[in-house]
């Protein structure tokens, strides 16, 4: 995931841009479609622009000025005809403010009313689109009638516009495909002064000043790119003058600075913000050029640190350069330099990590470490479109398995080491409780993927309840080193004749661990439950998903078409089909309890 | 700024605009000589040379202009 810095985003260039776009590098497509009450024609180009410098072609289907609801209730609009995977909602507060102004009855029932009228538009989407819906909120008015008693004001506009989107943030909550754009924030951070230009909409009906435009349209691809699986996962942290001030090798554990100490107080709030990042589920690695040691000494023993060594999921610290340690790192954690921020003060370091990993995400660091929060927060690397229970135990997760990969050394067979995890598995048909979860582990996988359906949390629940059609499963594993959590997601539906596996997603945290086999193994005795004679399945390459290449192949299944570079199916008989060997055992469940 | 520096730039902010780097412009040249000269890109232009220029138009102001003449004319009264 590429980002801008807030001041590459020039609405000339963007714009500009449009014209010419190199959507060779482009590894998604992505329908959308924008429905506004302003000129969707000045978003569009930022839209396409934004999104190809992330890597996604994007069809937009641009739906004219004004017509919401045409577009959503009329069965033969071009909406419904486009068939887009996400819609996005994107309403103005002056065209609000005309509606007000022509409201005739209590004003003081706009509020509900306008929200009614967002919320039945979902619904009514949902009723023929399985589209995620990106809704803006309203940016505040500038104007008040009655200073610092507006909200006290019921029927003023200022209080209805408070209302309405605390009204459509309610709403979306519950709703797993419905997802607030919060451009009020947005636009409050530049300024609504600014922002808003009544001129601007006069003139050409622009959802605001000119400038502002691209940070519109970018606070809306951050979602997209969530939905559509990118995202920073684990971020890289220096330690000398990025954790704490000073050198730790020269200064000694007294002379750093962390706490209240001179500036010490801003890297403890920095560190404050990595650990809540951290809590969220966002892993922390540290790469220091240090001894080891030496680097550790601070987070086992100075009173003022915040992160402690728990806290981090790898720490490499050693002389060599940082690009090599970075890539270990990312091997270790089985997350690729793309899906991973580097955060160092040295301007050389940057440099050297940018020019040798140029996927990955180096942020220009501010010189005073006051502002470190602040820069990472406007960068916004850390959207997302899910939560989880169990994303918080993620970190943990990750420090079993680097500890387990270190334990790996010591054995010279495999499957003596194998053995020796103790591995138990609990494995069932989805249920609401692992539905969060499996769907982020649907929108997350990029490598471990068969066929990057991305299906969100609504259709799993869907399959969920289609007992006749549909075995949805899912994996949870277990060691002698911790629970790695649910890590695997298979997706089979039935026809006469055969089962289809139409997803099998699995972390690469577990990968030649044998829980492939296991899954196999379970599918089988499903369908040999059900009485089917045929399981048949496709691979859909992707620039990520290499390794699952030969999946089915090694699981004994033969190709029955395709060639090339593109997609492959695979069949085998249920006669044909050998158990396949691994070294996990089935979980015993109580009764009562998620088989 | 004299005159031929602001027609310099000006030209600049039309090239750019309507993406015609050969774009010649002159006193009299309205929308319908230049192509690509729409209501759309019009709004656009108008940002850029406010912009480029670090001067506002009121609203009027861009409704009424006719031709490059008069916004030549206008950024002139306007350009501190």
């Amino acid at each position: 995931m590429l980002h801008y810095g807030l001041s590459e985003l020039d609405y000339l260039d963007l714009n500009k841009g449009s014209r010419s776009l190199d959507l060779s590098g482009c590894r998604k497509t992505l329908k959308l479609a924008l429905l506004s009450d302003s000129a969707p024609q000045y978003l569009t180009p930022l839209f396409k622009t934004l999104l190809a410098k992330n890597g996604v072609r994007a069809e937009i289907y641009e739906a004219s000025y004004d017509t919401m609801e045409l577009e959503i209730l009329d069965p033969g609009s071009g909406l419904h005809a486009f068939r887009p995977d996400t819609v996005v909602i994107l309403p103005s507060v002056q065209a609000l403010r005309d509606r007000y102004n022509h409201f005739s009855g209590d004003k003081t029932l706009f509020a509900e009313e306008q929200a009614e009228r967002f919320t039945s538009l979902w619904k009514k989407l949902r009723a023929f689109s399985g589209a995620s819906v990106i809704q803006g909120d309203y940016v505040l008015p500038n104007e008040k009638l009655f200073g610092n008693y507006e909200d006290k004001a019921a029927n003023s506009f200022y209080h209805t516009v408070v209302s309405l989107n605390r009204a459509l943030r309610q709403a979306a909550r519950p709703l797993n495909h419905v997802f607030i754009s919060d451009i009020d924030h947005v636009a409050a951070y530049h300024g609504r002064r600014h922002w808003l230009d009544e001129k601007m909409w006069i003139l050409c009906k622009a959802f605001c000043a000119f400038e502002f435009l691209p940070h519109a349209v970018q606070n809306i691809v951050d979602t997209l790119l969530s939905l559509a699986g990118e995202g920073v996962k684990c971020i890289v942290l220096d330690l000398d003058n990025t954790l704490w001030g000073g050198i730790i090798g020269d200064d000694g554990l007294e002379g750093i600075r962390i706490g209240h100490f001179e500036d010490g107080e801003a890297f403890q709030n920095f560190q404050y913000h990595l650990l809540a990042l951290k809590d969220r589920g966002i892993l922390l690695a540290v790469c220091s050029k240090n001894d080891l040691e030496t680097a550790l000494r601070p987070f086992r023993e100075h009173p003022e640190m915040v992160l402690r060594e728990k806290d981090i999921a790898v720490f490499v610290a050693n002389w060599s350069s940082k690009a090599e340690n970075i890539r270990t790192i990312s091997r270790m954690l089985n997350i690729g330099c793309g899906s991973m921020a580097f955060i160092d003060d040295n301007l050389f370091e940057r440099g050297v990590v940018r020019d040798a990993i140029p996927e990955m995400i180096v942020p220009e660091l501010p010189d005073d470490p006051a502002d470190y929060v602040r820069c990472l927060t406007e960068l916004n690397l850390f959207e997302t479109t899910a939560i989880s229970a169990l994303d918080t135990d993620r970190a943990e997760l990750y420090r079993i398995e680097s500890r387990r990969k270190l334990g790996q050394v010591q054995f010279e067979d495999p499957k003596a080491y194998l053995e020796s995890l103790e591995m138990t598995m609990t494995c069932g048909r989805f249920d609401p409780f692992h539905l969060p979860r499996i769907a982020q582990l649907l929108q997350r996988s990029n490598q471990f993927n068969l066929l990057t359906r991305r299906y969100a949390e609504s259709q799993c629940e869907a399959f969920m309840k289609d007992e006749q059609n549909w075995f949805p499963m899912y994996l949870s594993l277990k060691d002698k080193y911790g629970d790695n959590g649910l890590i695997s997601a298979v997706i089979a539906r039935f026809d006469s004749e055969a089962m289809n596996i139409e997803e099998w997603v699995m972390s690469c945290r577990v990968l030649a661990r044998g829980v492939e086999q296991y899954a196999m193994n379970t599918l089988f005795e499903e369908a040999a439950k059900r009485g089917v004679r045929k399981i048949r399945a496709r691979y859909e390459p992707t620039e990520k998903n290499g390794m699952v290449r030969d999946l089915y192949e090694r699981l004994g299944f033969r190709r029955t078409g395709g060639s090339g570079d593109g997609p492959v199916d695979w069949e085998i008989d249920a006669a044909d089909y050998r158990p396949q060997s691994h070294f996990i055992r089935t979980a015993h469940t109580l009764p009562g309890e998620s088989v | 700024m004299n005159r031929d520096e602001l027609h310099e730039k000006l030209t600049r902010v039309f090239r750019e605009v309507f993406g015609q780097p050969m774009l010649v412009i002159h006193d009299d040249m309205s929308a319908a000589d230049v192509r690509n000269w729409d209501s759309l890109n019009h709004v656009t232009m108008i940002y850029a040379a406010e912009k480029k220029f670090g001067i506002k138009f009121s609203t009027r102001e861009v409704q009424n202009l006719k031709n490059v003449g008069e916004l030549v004319s206008l950024i002139d009264q306007k350009i501190p």
